[in-house]
Order: C-alpha cells, then sequence, then structure tokens
C-alpha cells in the first residue's frame, strides 16, 4: 500500500526529469519510428529498400564483425589489467587505476588524433619498424580496418576493466588457498577458478562494449576507410548527404533492433547469474 | 602467507608473464594521449617527432583564431548550461528514486536512464528530426537540450548511489519539525551530498563538453561546438593545432580525475 503522501513526495521531486525524458527523449525516439514507416503513411518502402541494398547489407555485416573483434580485443586486453590491479595492495592500485581512468576521461577525438599521427604512413609506429628493420617500412595501419580495430579497442579497454575488477575482488581469497593446498598450478587455477567465478563481470563488461562497439560512429569516420562505414555512419550519410529521412530512420530502427537483439539475451543471462 | 610459501617457480613466472602483459596494455591505453603533448609544444609547420624546437606558437594559433577560439567558447557555454540544467531536473529525480516508492517507478527511472543503452546516433537522429520539426536545429538551446537528456543517467546514478548512502531519520526530523519538502530537500540533504554533486557536476561538464555526435547533429554553422570543430578538422586536414587542442582537452580530464579520485578518498564507505 503506497501512502500519499509518499506519492505526492515522489510527484515533486520526479515530474521535471519525467517531463524532460518524455519531450526530450521519448517523443524524438517516436520520430524516428514514424519517419521509418513514411510517417502516417505507414509503409514498409523504407526498409525493404534498406534490406534490398547491397550498402546496408554490406555495412550491417562491418558492423557486426567489427563490434564483435573489438570486443572480445578489448575483454582480453581489460582482463589482463583487471587481474593485474586485484593482485596490488589497495593503496598501489589506486595509483595503478589512474592509468586506466585517464584514458576512460579522456576524448575520443585526441585519441583519434593521436591514432592518425602514430599510425600514419610516415607516423611513428612505422618510423620505429623502419628502425628495426633497417629499411624503410610503410605499413598501412590507419584508414583501414586494423585503425578502426586500433582506436576502438583502445577506446573500450577502459570499460571493460571496471566490471571484471569488481567481479574478481569480490572472489574469496580462501577460495585460492583451497585450490592450492590441492595442488592446482596457477594455469589450473585461472581456468577452473577465476574465469568461472569473474563470468559475471566479463558479461556486464560484454554488453557495455557490445552497446558501445555496434553504434560507434567517430572511430569508424576518423580511422577507417570508405569500406569500415558502420551503421552510424550510414546514419549520417542518410541524413546529411542523401537527405533522405525515412531510410536514415529505418537504419536507426535497424540498429537500435540490433542493440536491443545482442542486450538482451546478455542482461538476462547476467540476471540468472546474479 | 600461505600461498607464497607454497608457490614454485611456475608461478611466480606467471606473475612475471601478468605483469609484462599488463605493463604493454598500460602503454597501449596511455600512448595516444601522451603522445599529442610533445607535439602541441612543437613547431606550426608540421607534424614530427620528437619536435626540432618547443614553443607555445600552437597555443597562441589556437586561442588567436576565431575557427578555434568561437567553438571553444561555445563548448563551455553548451557544457556550463547543461550540467546546470541537469543538476537542477536530475538531482530531485535521483531523490526522488532513491526514497519513494510510487506505481511505475521501474518504468520511469528505466526510460530516464535509457539513453545509456541507445546508440547515440539513434538518439542524435531522433533528436534532429523532432528539432527540425520545431525548427530549433542549429540553435544552442537545442544542443543544450541534448546534452541535458544525454547525461541524465550518469547524474542519476552518481547521486541515487549518493543519497543511499545518507541517513534517513535526519530527513524525517526535519519534516517532524515542520519544514516544507522543498526547505527539508535545500537543507538536509542536499549539504550532506556535496561530494556527490561535486562528481555529478564534473562528470556532466566533461561528458557535455566532449561530446561529438548529437553535437555534430544539432550544430549550425555557427554554433558548432570544439569536438564539432575537431571531427571536422580531423576529417579534413590533420593541422598540427589539433594537438594543441587535444592537449588542453587530455588537461581538463587529468584534472577531472584527479578530483574524482580526492572525492573517492575522502568518502568514508569506500570499501
Amino acid at each position: 500500500m503506497i501512502r500519499t503522501a509518499e506519492m505526492r513526495g515522489a510527484f515533486f521531486f520526479v515530474t521535471p526529469a519525467t517531463l524532460l525524458t518524455l519531450t526530450i527523449l521519448a517523443v524524438p525516439l517516436f520520430y524516428i519510428f514514424y519517419n521509418s514507416v513514411g510517417g502516417a503513411g505507414l509503409s514498409l518502402a523504407a526498409f525493404r529498400d534498406l534490406l534490398s541494398s547491397g550498402l546496408f547489407l554490406r555495412t550491417l555485416a562491418t558492423t557486426v564483425i567489427i563490434a564483435v573483434s573489438s570486443a572480445v580485443l578489448s575483454l582480453v586486453l581489460g582482463y589482463i589489467i583487471a587481474l593485474h590491479l586485484t593482485r596490488q595492495p589497495p593503496k598501489r592500485r589506486s595509483i595503478y587505476m589512474m592509468l586506466v581512468l585517464l584514458p576512460f576521461w579522456t576524448s575520443v577525438l585526441v585519441k583519434c588524433y593521436a591514432f592518425t599521427v602514430l599510425l600514419g604512413r610516415a607516423g611513428l609506429v612505422n618510423e620505429f619498424l623502419s628502425w628495426v628493420a633497417g629499411s624503410p617500412v610503410q605499413l598501412e595501419l590507419v584508414l583501414n580496418r586494423i585503425g578502426v580495430l586500433i582506436g576502438m579497442t583502445n577506446y573500450l579497454t577502459p570499460f571493460v576493466v571496471f566490471p571484471i575488477l569488481a567481479s574478481l575482488l569480490a572472489i574469496d581469497p580462501a577460495v585460492y588457498r583451497a585450490a592450492t593446498v590441492m595442488g592446482a598450478g596457477p594455469v589450473r587455477i585461472f581456468f577452473t577458478v577465476t574465469l568461472p567465478l569473474s563470468l559475471p563481470g566479463i558479461i556486464a563488461a560484454l554488453s557495455s562494449v557490445m552497446v558501445m562497439g555496434l553504434g560507434f560512429f567517430v572511430i569508424p569516420a576518423l580511422l577507417g576507410g570508405p569500406r569500415d562505414a558502420m551503421l552510424s555512419n550510414l546514419v549520417d550519410f542518410y541524413t546529411r548527404e542523401t537527405l533522405d529521412w525515412n531510410m536514415a530512420s529505418a537504419a536507426g530502427v535497424l540498429l537500435l533492433g540490433l542493440v536491443v537483439l545482442v542486450t538482451v539475451p546478455l542482461t538476462i543471462l547476467r540476471k540468472r547469474k546474479a | 602467507m600461505l600461498i607464497r610459501q607454497i608457490s614454485d617457480s611456475a608461478s611466480r613466472r606467471y606473475r612475471l608473464l601478468g605483469t609484462t602483459l599488463a605493463s604493454l596494455v598500460y602503454l597501449f591505453l596511455l600512448l595516444p594521449i601522451v603522445i599529442v603533448v610533445p607535439i602541441a609544444f612543437g613547431p606550426t609547420n608540421g607534424i614530427a617527432f620528437p619536435p626540432e624546437s618547443y614553443s607555445l606558437d600552437l597555443f597562441r594559433l589556437f586561442l588567436s583564431s576565431s575557427d578555434w577560439i568561437g567553438p571553444l567558447l561555445q563548448s563551455l557555454k553548451v557544457a556550463v548550461i547543461s550540467t546546470v540544467v541537469v543538476l537542477l531536473v536530475g538531482v530531485p529525480a535521483a531523490y526522488g528514486i532513491a526514497r519513494f516508492q510510487f506505481p511505475g517507478k521501474v518504468v520511469i527511472a528505466g526510460a530516464m536512464m535509457s539513453s545509456l543503452v541507445i546508440p547515440t546516433i539513434v538518439t542524435a537522429l531522433g533528436l534532429y528530426l523532432y528539432f527540425s520539426y520545431l525548427r530549433i536545429t542549429g540553435t544552442t538551446f537545442a544542443i543544450v537540450l541534448g546534452h541535458v537528456i544525454f547525461t541524465m543517467p550518469y547524474v542519476l546514478v552518481m547521486m541515487i548511489a549518493g543519497v543511499q548512502k545518507l541517513d534517513q531519520n535526519l530527513e524525517f526530523g526535519a519534516q517532524l519539525m515542520g519544514a516544507t519538502r522543498l526547505r527539508m530537500f535545500r537543507t538536509v540533504v542536499l549539504p550532506q551530498l556535496v561530494p556527490s554533486l561535486i562528481g555529478a557536476t564534473l562528470f556532466a561538464f566533461l561528458i557535455s563538453f566532449d561530446e561529438v555526435v548529437i553535437s555534430w547533429f544539432l550544430a549550425g554553422p555557427t554554433t558548432a561546438t570544439l569536438p564539432v570543430k575537431m571531427y571536422s578538422a580531423i576529417k579534413w586536414e590533420i593541422s598540427p593545432v589539433i594537438a594543441a587542442v587535444s592537449t588542453m582537452l587530455t588537461a581538463i580530464s587529468l584534472v577531472v580525475c584527479l578530483i574524482m579520485v580526492a572525492l573517492q578518498k575522502t568518502t568514508p564507505s569506500n570499501g
């Protein structure tokens, strides 16, 4: 039973934010759905055109491939850092944490600019490799798939560290002691104790990294070539270049659908583990 | 202790391997941030590393060209206004969500947080279509509204966590003594929330200041923010001035990061 005083209190505090969310978020989202079916005409032409367009299907495939590969790469890198942080005494851990927090807080544009400088044809990485090899090396590391994957992995890794660190720190040290006493080696302990017990953190990290990865816009636009355009870039293309708002909206709806398709099972899995 | 005694050289080797790998990953994360700083203090005629000479010329160029100073001021304006608005709306909402039970709470709170899971481009497109209909695209007002919606979840998460740590009896006491709801909120709740408020303010400010996608869709030629200007600058011409801009952005991030860490240390319940 909810008391009226409680209701009035809630109403007083929550109403402004609710109204704002309705008018500035819910209505715009409705607009996308509305435009995707061609307004009041309720036609699925835009979806039909999209699903029969080679450009869209290619972009969809690129999006999934880039999102999945950068998710896997960032999970591996993030896990390495989280394990390292877990083993530090609390004081030193907070110092190492800064090395993750600073990139976490740094603008994606700063990273993209830095990577164009680092990975360019005459960039630092190629210069270094030329010096090592003793002959000029000019690897194509940017404005292609490699550039996008490097940039996305770099961006996503800090987001992986926090949830995995939390679940690693929650493991009772007695479990490790027991495993060691029973004669398990470090590799066996990792695969039979650490990894399974950190699964909730891995799933949490995976779902946030997939949501971000599927919707990425800046990194494929700045570090990728024309063949690395993702769905977000396609939405931008339809909106600004071809001025086809119905197609842009339909592509937006399908992107949103893709994100839901990936996150809902992960969320259910996470709830079940918790 | 026991682990130490039992562990043999094999486990020490794995530990060394782990530390080495972790160092490489730290390097990978930090390299792009570190690399722009020396370039920013280099000459204006090209990007070289390490630069042949050091000067403040690029910063002078950045702060004296109207191409850059306009977007910088615009970004500051947008970030300040959206931070004020999102705090005015989000802090009471966080309190209401943390303290009261009401029908539809899960749906309402979920809707407020939903911009976290909606791809930013979708939010941006929706706002663009809606604001085009209202004929306000290209205005600062439109960008501010977009940023308020975008930063709302972060403010809510931070403030809900802050409210949950408070002792509710103080609030009951104030209301028993006859304080109105607004007065109780202002004089009892807010003062105790100062650390969370500082955190939420910094979070909202920095996210708005660095936001690209929504601004890219909503800004017009006269209302472009610094990230919008930077995005097109990186896309079309790799000018060394961008290194100076990047260094300034990184310095801001570093300051925010340090304040956040200091705040966490002052919170006693930090386990």
